[in-house]
């Protein structure tokens, strides 16, 4: 094997036009090779020293009102770069949320958002965010670039529509509108090192009552891909809480879930309208102007930590039955 | 300049460089283990998911079990032992002892490399910053109340 | 973390030695050697070719193709070594598989090669064709008369006397007492639960390691064993080789918690290293580590009935235990035993039958893993003590301070106790959990209470003062990291007046060393604490009669101390240890030998055990109450541990620091157990989550605060100081306190264990069931 450590994006290209894998934070394909799932290639390219891939940069009306631009994201920044980036937090918080619950520390400070979105794992944290919050991906190779709506990567487990000598190169993230917000919770049986048993991202906007302007909700762990949840158009207008409850009964009567070691295919069904119902709630406080710690699912509901005063308080109490 | 690395590489482990030959495809880990001879990293999963073989990359936390060799090229390398200074223990390894969050001694040396990390990202840490910062590493031994409280101990004076 | 105040964490002062490991600093510097981490020149790799499916007659064995892989030194099979049959309890296993093979994890080649890769392409290469067999995994059908047999040759093996066998049934013992079916009839409440429990694994962070070396006719293996001894005698047994030539060393041992108790993989590396004339040395990975051991915790179904009159007061018990014991019988055969007195508790109850089966299945073998049989038991007692107390309209904890054991009072199995303190035990973790408080509706704290016998048997150790002042302890002991060797120093210092760092420990080393059952059976401070206190005795009376010269004084008038000797009353004029080390050093060396009688095992009345292999007697019991508050999501069933208060009666607490350490240790295992923590099979009976992302061990994120309260009891014919065992109780009652929290907020007891979030959903869910 042999291994190309890519400092330009040029010669990243043309180590894939020639047949090379490439390779970021490298878990996922040493990892699977280890184990069997595919023998690693005869030729990778490491993207991790191309500083043009590791940048985060606003675009457009960065201007009055502190509404700030879009975003875009090199393929190759981690996790670890989204989870503590301000703007990620206060804008993009359901793709921070996301970010903030991969694996571990470790795993954070090398996976990166490209690599990611393009191992295409229906269980992959940050493709429901992304997609409530209307990412494109920009694609590129040696005879030019595309872009393409994220919604329309992913064809199946570990598939996309990337060609093999394309490479990631950006997710470009359009700029949210006032009142708006994002959130991404999960089902986890452990506060860390766990992968979605489901999970939901939602996005939502406020109008000036607090009912519902817009809305995006998409699924992870339910079907072959993330998939965004249709028929909420209906729902512009009313409650927050109404919204809420109708996109989590949506979520569970759209889901496909099938049965593995992690949950049986009626569990699924059922937590996935939960995720959903909690994810347009902490999506619409956040877009009402309060301010949730990332993650998400760390503040709300299962995720919540085990604080000393609990024991503290209870010993204060000292009252025996 | 982009680098192709075939088989003779060079890795920079606590300040030594090390010429070693090896195949590509190899885990950081294992030459670490192996070529190296640096056995206090350890092994405990292959998988990601004990944290036994963290090490740090240019100060950064990293699983060397699922990292390659040849990636590590031209990056600062630090295992556990590289922690000390001289004959000294690094203040995280002394309180370790001190509180008892020390058994069995196996998920040790990546529990350090891990909290280090953390310490040098967020050097007054609350306790859930703690959990959090050490769930990539698993203890079987200590339910890791005593690690926990090593941590918050070494943060508080280097930081009082 | 342990919350220290305002409660006081012990009822005793803290020791005035501060506790340092003597492997402390190997372990925090990365210097410290583990078996892995050893080599030696012109090493091979071992790997075993597994069965790979669960139950299936051998047709055809082919190893032509791997022996002709270049580097390939040499493939061995059952023809290579001994052919007999060993286990402690029922002699079923065989090194490697003969005709058929009964678990996945079975070993059927072992191959050695120049390198691990290759010795993995030699092993793929290896023939083998089965023809399958009826793979039996329902321990309910295994003991039907007409349930094919994981062992048709059963009744010709054979077993220690006391083990009753019956086909599929590898061990079966019984507690009666009083008569049950009169009493049940005098009850005013009877209440009968079941409760079936998955297995799971002891997963210490260590793979098991094994190097082998030959030179001559001896061997010596470095393994990560924690225990030496039985490791050895397994060798000399399977191998035919008398115990003075096989050396058992194990380096730094990376946790065991029972998975690496008993006799393993020694044997087949010695084997291999023999024939290749080479050392060899195996690694296993994460998946081997889950897959091919005899050492996960045992599956459990507990049937139990409580009759119970209209004051609380329990009349009667019966119970019904099956075991899942796997393909083969490995240590498990005392498990019947035992999980019958978990089943009938710590409890005064007049009118016991308790009958508990170890049924063979084809999943792997079952052996001691942390207070072996007792999580599961203590599960299923404890959260039908809630259903019991619940349908009599109980308090919990009332119902628990009525029927709970108590000094002076006769046992289920008919043991009368001395002082014991499982009462304060309840008082004190209740209390200390603030037991009764208003909560939230998605809280709850649930009690339960557990014991735990300190085993008592032989072990040995030395001591010695060099003519420099320095001291070793060598010792048959094995640390495993709990710290009971480390523990060795402060007693030995104790007795001669010095500092425990001026001892070194020499240990785990099978020919150096007298004779210690190893770390298992929380034993090792109980016996092996005797054994150093005697050895430390020994030279201590040395010391008095070289000082009594040199003071011109009676040794018995001599004070060891701070390193010093000197006339009761006069430190004045003092000579130093290190002096008289160095008078004996040209002389008397200064040697100490101990081993200790081990206490006998306490009386008996009024009850019949059928297959008594001395379980239903608990020589200086442990007890423990768990306080566990738990918050529950009541849309998704994900419950979390916020706070857990434990109090334990282990007796003296010698070192405070690694006490709260078992506790702690015990108490986060047992939450994995309660919550995530269960091994999973497929149809096939092979395991589906043999790997650390499936099989969910607690991460430090998810860790509660833990507060420990010690009910210190000195209690007579115990270990040194009247110290009990302590490493195994504390995993005991935890899940079944968990249980009880969330059977508190769902309104039924969750009858699986774990308790994962889906089946908590479903008994939310479940509004028909009680």
């Amino acid at each position: 094997m042999s291994l190309l450590i890519a400092t330009t994006l040029d010669d990243a290209l043309a180590a894939l036009a020639a047949g090379a894998r490439p390779i970021a934070g490298g878990s996922d394909l040493v990892v699977g090779a280890r184990h069997g799932k595919a023998p690693l290639p005869g030729s990778l390219v490491a993207l991790d020293r191309i500083e043009q891939l590791r940048q985060v940069h606003e675009v457009g009306g960065a201007g009055a009102g502190g509404a700030g631009g879009g975003l875009v994201l090199g393929a190759g920044v981690t996790h670890h770069d989204i989870e503590t980036h301000p703007v990620i937090a206060a804008r993009f918080s359901g793709l921070a949320d996301a970010s903030a619950l991969v694996g571990s520390p470790s795993t954070r400070n090398v996976g990166t958002i490209g690599g990611n979105v393009m191992n295409g794992s229906p269980a992959m944290d940050t493709g429901a965010p992304l997609m409530v919050l209307g990412a494109t991906v920009e694609l590129r190779s040696t005879t030019g670039s595309r872009t393409v709506a994220i919604s329309e990567l992913w064809t199946a487990p570990g598939r996309t529509i990337a060609r093999a000598d394309e490479l990631c190169t950006a997710i470009h993230l359009p700029a949210p509108g006032p009142r708006s917000g994002s959130a991404y919770v999960r089902l986890e049986y452990r506060r860390a090192m766990e992968i979605a048993v489901v999970g939901a991202g939602a996005s939502v906007t406020l109008d000036a009552d607090g009912n519902i302007a817009a809305i995006a909700v998409a699924l992870t762990a339910v079907a072959p891909t993330i998939i965004s949840v249709s028929g909420l158009a209906s729902l512009l207008g009313s409650s927050v809480a109404d919204a809420a409850a109708a996109a989590g009964a949506l979520a569970s009567e759209q889901a496909r879930p099938i049965s593995d070691l992690r949950a049986s295919d009626r569990y699924r069904r059922h937590c996935i309208g939960v995720m959903a119902r909690r994810a347009v709630e902490a999506a619409a406080r956040r877009a009402s102007g309060e301010t949730i710690a990332i993650p998400v699912n760390r503040t709300i509901g299962i995720g919540t930590a085990a604080t000393s005063t609990a024991a503290t308080s209870t010993a204060a109490t000292g009252a025996s039955s | 300049m982009s680098e192709s690395i075939d088989r003779d590489l060079t890795l920079s482990v606590n300040s030594i460089a090390y010429p070693v030959s090896v195949a590509t495809d190899r885990n950081l880990l294992s030459v670490l283990r192996g070529e190296i001879g640096l056995t206090g990293t350890k092994e405990g999963c292959d998988d990601c998911e004990c944290g036994a073989c963290m090490v740090l990359l240019d100060g950064q936390p990293v699983n060397s079990c699922s990292y390659l060799a040849a990636q590590a090229v031209g990056r600062e390398i630090t295992t556990i032992e590289g922690v000390m200074s001289g004959n000294e223990l690094h203040p995280l390894q002394r309180n370790l002892l001190d509180e008892g969050g020390v058994q069995c001694g196996f998920c040790t040396p990546g529990m350090i490399m891990s909290a280090t990390a953390l310490l040098s990202r967020t050097p007054a840490p609350t306790d859930e910053e703690i959990r959090i910062g050490l769930s990539g590493n698993l203890c079987r031994c200590t339910g890791y109340a005593k690690i926990i409280a090593a941590v918050r101990r070494t943060a508080a004076e280097i930081h009082p | 973390m342990t919350v220290t105040e305002p409660h006081p964490t012990t009822d005793a002062p803290r020791p005035k030695q501060r506790f340092v490991r003597a492997d402390g600093p190997d372990k925090v510097t990365g210097s410290g050697r583990y078996t892995a981490d050893l080599s030696l020149t012109g090493v091979l790799a071992a790997k075993f070719r597994y069965a790979g499916i669960s139950h299936g007659r051998i047709t055809r064995v082919d190893v032509s193709a791997a022996r002709a892989i270049p580097g390939v030194m040499c493939v061995i099979t059952h023809q290579d070594v001994p052919d007999l049959r060993f286990g402690p309890f029922v002699q079923d296993r065989t090194l490697f598989a003969h005709d058929i093979v009964r678990f996945e994890g079975e070993i059927i080649a072992a191959v050695a090669a120049t390198t691990a890769e290759i010795a993995q392409r030699a092993v793929d290469a290896i023939v083998v064709e089965f023809e399958p067999m009826p793979v039996v995994t329902d321990l309910e059908a295994a003991l039907g008369s007409d349930a094919p047999l994981v062992h048709s040759g059963w009744e010709a093996y054979g077993s220690a006397d006391v083990v009753v066998r019956d086909r599929n049934d590898a061990s079966f013992s019984s507690i009666v007492k009083g008569d049950v079916a009169a009493a049940m009839a005098t009850a005013d409440t009877v209440v009968t639960s079941r409760y079936v429990a998955d297995g799971c694994h002891a997963a210490p962070i260590e793979p098991r390691a094994v190097l082998a070396q030959w030179e001559g006719d001896k061997v010596t293996i470095w393994t990560s064993t924690q225990v030496p001894f039985d490791a050895r005698a397994g060798v000399c047994e399977t191998l035919e080789l008398p115990a003075n030539r096989v050396r058992i060393i194990v380096p730094h041992l990376g946790g065991g918690f029972g998975g690496k108790c008993g006799f393993h993989y020694e044997a087949h590396i010695a084997a291999l290293a023999r024939v290749a004339k080479r050392p060899v040395r195996l690694v296993f990975s994460r998946r081997e580590e889950f897959l091919a051991p005899d050492r996960r915790r045992e599956g459990m179904i507990i049937d139990i009935t409580t009759g119970v009159r209209r004051d609380g007061t329990i009349v009667a018990r019966s119970g019904w235990i099956a075991i899942d014991n796997g393909a083969y019988t490995a240590d498990a055969g005392f498990f019947p035993q035992l999980a019958a007195m978990h089943v009938a508790g710590p409890y005064k109850i007049p009118n016991v039958q308790i009958e508990a089966h170890l049924v063979y299945t084809n999943h792997q073998p079952s052996g001691s893993v942390r207070a072996p049989t007792a999580p599961q038991a203590c599960w299923a007692l404890e959260s039908h003590t809630d259903e019991v107390a619940k349908a009599v309209g109980m308090d919990p904890v009332a119902f628990r301070k009525l029927n709970a054991v108590d000094t002076g009072a006769e046992g289920p199995s008919g043991q009368t106790y001395d002082e014991i303190g499982l009462q304060r035990c309840i008082d004190a973790a209740t209390s200390n959990a603030g037991y009764g408080q208003e909560l939230p509706d998605d809280e709850a704290i649930g009690v339960a209470i557990g014991w735990w016998p300190s085993f008592s048997v032989p072990s040995g150790a030395y001591l010695k003062i060099d003519g420099d002042g320095s001291a070793q302890i060598i010792t048959g002991a094995q640390e495993c990291g709990t710290g009971a060797v480390m523990t060795l120093r402060q007693l030995a210092a104790d007795e001669l007046g010095m500092d425990p760092e001026d001892f070194q420990l020499v240990y785990q080393d099978t020919s150096v060393a007298p004779y210690d059952m190893g770390a298992t059976g929380s034993q090792t401070l109980f016996n092996n604490g005797r054994a150093v206190v005697n050895a430390a005795g020994q030279v201590a009376d040395q010391l008095r009669k070289l000082a009594a010269e040199r003071l011109e004084a009676s040794p018995e008038d001599i004070v060891l101390s701070n390193g010093q000797a000197f006339v009761a009353g006069t430190p004045a004029t003092a000579v130093s240890i290190a002096e008289l080390a160095g008078i004996a050093a040209g002389g008397e060396l200064l040697i100490g030998h101990g081993s200790g009688q081990p206490p006998g095992p306490p009386p008996l009345v009024g009850s019949t055990c059928v297959g008594d292999l001395g379980m239903a007697a608990f020589v200086a019991p442990q007890f423990s109450c768990h306080a566990v508050r738990v918050k529950l999501d009541r849309d998704t069933g994900v419950a979390r541990v916020i706070a857990v208060n434990t109090a334990h009666d282990s007796g003296t607490i010698i070192n405070e620091i690694g006490a709260h350490g078992q506790v702690e240790g015990g108490v986060l295992m047992g939450i994995g157990q309660a919550l995530t923590e269960g091994t999973t099979y497929d149809a096939e009976g092979k395991q589906r989550n043999a790997a650390m992302l499936e099989y969910k061990l607690q991460t430090c994120a998810d860790a509660p605060p833990i507060h420990t309260h010690f009910v210190q009891i000195a209690t007579p014919d115990a270990g040194p100081r009247g110290a009990k065992g302590l490493a195994e109780a504390p995993n005991v009652a935890t899940a079944a306190a968990i249980s009880n929290a969330i059977a508190k907020i769902v309104g039924r007891p969750v009858r699986q264990l774990p308790m994962t979030a889906e089946r908590v959903w479903d008994a939310l869910n479940d509004e028909a069931a009680s």
